[in-house]
């Protein structure tokens, strides 16, 4: 009876808490895009803190008698059932991530990106884990679990923000767009492999193994190996796989076989010691190579749009204030430094490669919001014990800061001259077109982008969606490089001049396939025959 | 490059027959098979039409780019003609036609026919272009036009 009791009056506290967050972020997170111009999850992350254990959750509610987020006891301050979700949701953010990573084809035209966003990561590793050995008492060497966690943390780019940013100023196709986009998505692979050595290197630490450098370099190897393994089956598998899952011809089918597979391997990675999120990008990257990646996405927004904020709002709930105050100078050194280490590891490849120095800021600056990837490390140091709750706060700050920063210095640093030399002769070099059409619903826009996006794909295109709460995809091939953006009955492509005819008459070919769509309508019986025939059953 | 590898001397004319839509059509598609490539010209020839039905592909300043895609053949097929006659071509600016740029691609591959397409465009948009290739006294010439 008692059991009973207890498991009923937990669920009512989640259901509470579940109900608090939804509402809280939705709110927050509308006013903060709308209001600030900020990035809706950190609307959301600051919802977070406002109702989490630390401030207002911790008040006791007149008819509960208890605080809704009482601070949960442990490494985690909130229930383990709330962090459970937060946890599906890291899962399902970068099962995502991976599904829009095109590795085979974004390998073929990456070049001087994977120079910048290789120097990004490694630069600003080598700073974030510097600064702990420097400034916190206890860590001796970079092979401190702190140390490295203040590393990779410092190492991961959300590009969406930038991407949103270039996109409204009509940028998204030069030189410089074009680097950080690919820049990026090299980051994250990066970014993902380097937690994946943290974390086996933090366990076997645990486990009070040697911190010899042999020892890291074997770890190192063996989820490097792990992952490379990984994703080389998943991309053979794939296929295959996708292709048997369509006998049963149901879509719902394909997407709960697929997101199960990717919910096994993040169980599968984090039971041979690297972290659960590496399964799940795995995963996705294994199957961003097969024809339903589109519909899977489209699928699982849904899930996405539940999901994600409860993330976010949990991260925001995990700092706590009264732990802050003690390392607020490391934190601001910390912050600082790895700003810093960003712009200049990104910043000085792209200086050698051609650009100037204007157009490497811009690269560098382009490199430097955070989102959900060092979100998601910083808590998997926090359930670790690898760093606790000040390092996390100063983690979480850090993002904060510079999310905040990168967008007025993008902005003004891409005021003026174009900034690649190599470029700078040519005619007409970092002018674009845009071609925009004006669809009479959201609907049908929505039909048209679609098609066209899955046309661009047929021929081979790299495609990748930017970001989930915008309609905007980085569209690239050989030299052309077209971004395709919708807000709701606008569709808007825009390239450079010398591919104009391309990308109209691709749009043409959409237009004819919509209205052969409006045409197959019409030939079906007449709507108001079918109207009339159901309400002539009315009273039958 | 595209241009170069579609082109040749038997595609293109300086002296395409017709005073109609219909008969241009056809006489394109006549040129084009003489490539040897259509493996149905009626086919071929449909599909052009359809296409044509659904919306027009006469654009502007005298230049119309008829095209379709069929299983006849196995990839681009390509052709271009000029009419000694203006033809009433349905254009976007209402002006009759004289530049006529055809092609004929796979049902399963339309990668070239845009790649093709919007190469030629990009020629066409220079009036001094057009000038030159209306002209043309020679099919010689005007291949070496179009190929740049």
């Amino acid at each position: 009876m008692h059991d009973t009791h207890n498991i009923t009056s937990l669920m009512t506290m989640l259901v509470l808490q579940l109900a608090a967050i939804l509402v809280a972020t939705r709110i927050v997170g509308h006013l903060a895009q709308r209001y600030l111009k900020q990035p809706r999850v950190m609307g959301e992350m600051v919802a977070g803190m406002i109702i989490g254990p630390f401030a207002l959750g911790a008040l006791r509610l007149p008819g509960l008698g208890v605080p809704l987020f009482p601070v949960a006891e442990g490494l985690i301050p909130v229930s383990p059932q709330l962090y459970g979700f937060s946890v599906v949701a890291s899962i399902v953010l970068l099962f995502l991530a991976g599904l829009e990573t095109d590795l085979p084809t974004f390998l073929k035209f990456s070049g001087l990106g994977g120079v910048v966003g290789l120097g990004g990561v490694v630069v600003s590793f080598v700073v974030g884990a510097l600064v702990a050995v420097l400034m916190l008492p206890g860590v001796q060497s970079v092979a401190h679990p702190s140390a490295l966690f203040l590393g990779v943390l410092a190492t991961a780019t959300s590009v969406g923000i930038t991407a949103r940013i270039l996109s409204e100023q009509k940028k998204m196709a030069t030189p410089e767009a074009v680097t950080i986009l690919s820049a990026a998505v090299l980051d994250d692979v990066i970014g993902i492999i380097l937690l994946a050595v943290v974390v086996g290197v933090v366990q076997t630490e645990a486990a009070g193994g040697t911190l010899d450098w042999a020892a890291i370099g074997m770890v190192a190897l063996k989820a490097f190996g792990f992952w490379l393994i990984a994703t080389v089956l998943g991309i053979l598998i794939a296929p295959r796989l996708t292709r048997g899952l369509k006998a049963f011809q149901s879509m719902e089918v394909t997407v709960g076989t697929t997101f199960g597979i990717a919910l096994f391997l993040a169980g599968l990675s984090e039971m041979v010691g690297l972290a659960m999120i590496i399964g799940a990008y795995v995963a996705g990257l294994s199957l961003s190579q097969t024809d339903v990646a589109h519909e899977l996405q489209e699928r699982m927004s849904g899930v996405y749009e539940f999901l994600v904020p409860i993330f976010f709002a949990v991260m925001g709930m995990m700092v706590d204030f009264r732990a802050l105050g003690p390392v607020l100078v490391v934190g601001a050194v910390y912050a600082v430094a790895v700003i810093l280490a960003k712009v200049v590891g990104a910043g000085v490849p792209a200086l050698l490669t051609g650009f100037t120095p204007r157009g490497a800021l811009r690269v560098g600056a382009g490199m430097l919001p955070r989102g959900e990837v060092s979100l998601i490390i910083a808590g998997i140091g926090l359930s670790s014990g690898a760093i606790g709750a000040d390092l996390f706060g100063v983690a979480v700050l850090t993002m904060l800061v510079s999310t905040l920063v990168a967008p007025p210095i993008l902005v003004r640093s891409f005021q003026g001259a174009p900034g690649f030399r190599r470029r700078t002769e040519e005619k007409g070099a970092g002018e674009m077109t845009t071609v925009g059409l004006e669809f009479p619903s959201a609907i049908t826009a929505d039909f048209f982008r679609r098609s066209l996006v899955r046309s661009f794909r047929d021929e081979e295109f790299f495609v990748y969606r930017v970001d989930h709460q915008q309609t905007l995809y980085h569209i690239r091939k050989d030299d052309i490089h077209i971004t395709l953006r919708q807000d709701s009955g606008r569709i808007e492509v825009t390239t450079s001049p010398r591919h104009e005819q391309y990308v109209r008459l691709m749009m043409v070919e959409e237009t004819l396939q919509l209205k052969e769509m409006l045409d197959s309508l019409q030939t079906m019986s007449r709507p108001d025959a079918m109207g009339q025939s159901l309400l002539g059953g009315l009273l039958d | 490059m595209n241009i170069r590898k579609a082109l040749t001397l038997q595609t293109v004319t300086v002296n395409l027959p017709g005073t109609t839509k219909q008969e241009v059509i056809e006489a394109l598609v006549d040129l084009a098979s003489a490539g040897g490539k259509v493996k149905d010209r009626a086919a071929a020839l449909d599909a052009v039409l359809a296409r044509e039905a659904r919306m027009t592909t006469g654009l502007e300043h005298g230049v119309a780019i008829p095209h379709g895609k069929t299983d006849a053949v196995d990839e681009l097929v390509a052709a271009v003609g000029i009419t000694r006659e203006p033809v009433d071509f349905a254009a976007l600016d209402g002006n009759p036609c004289r530049i006529f740029v055809m092609t004929i691609s796979s049902i399963h591959r339309t990668g070239p026919h845009i790649q093709f397409l919007s190469e030629i465009s990009r020629l066409l948009k220079s009036a001094d272009v057009r000038d030159r290739l209306l002209a043309a006294r020679d099919n010689r010439t005007l291949l070496s036009l179009l190929q740049g």
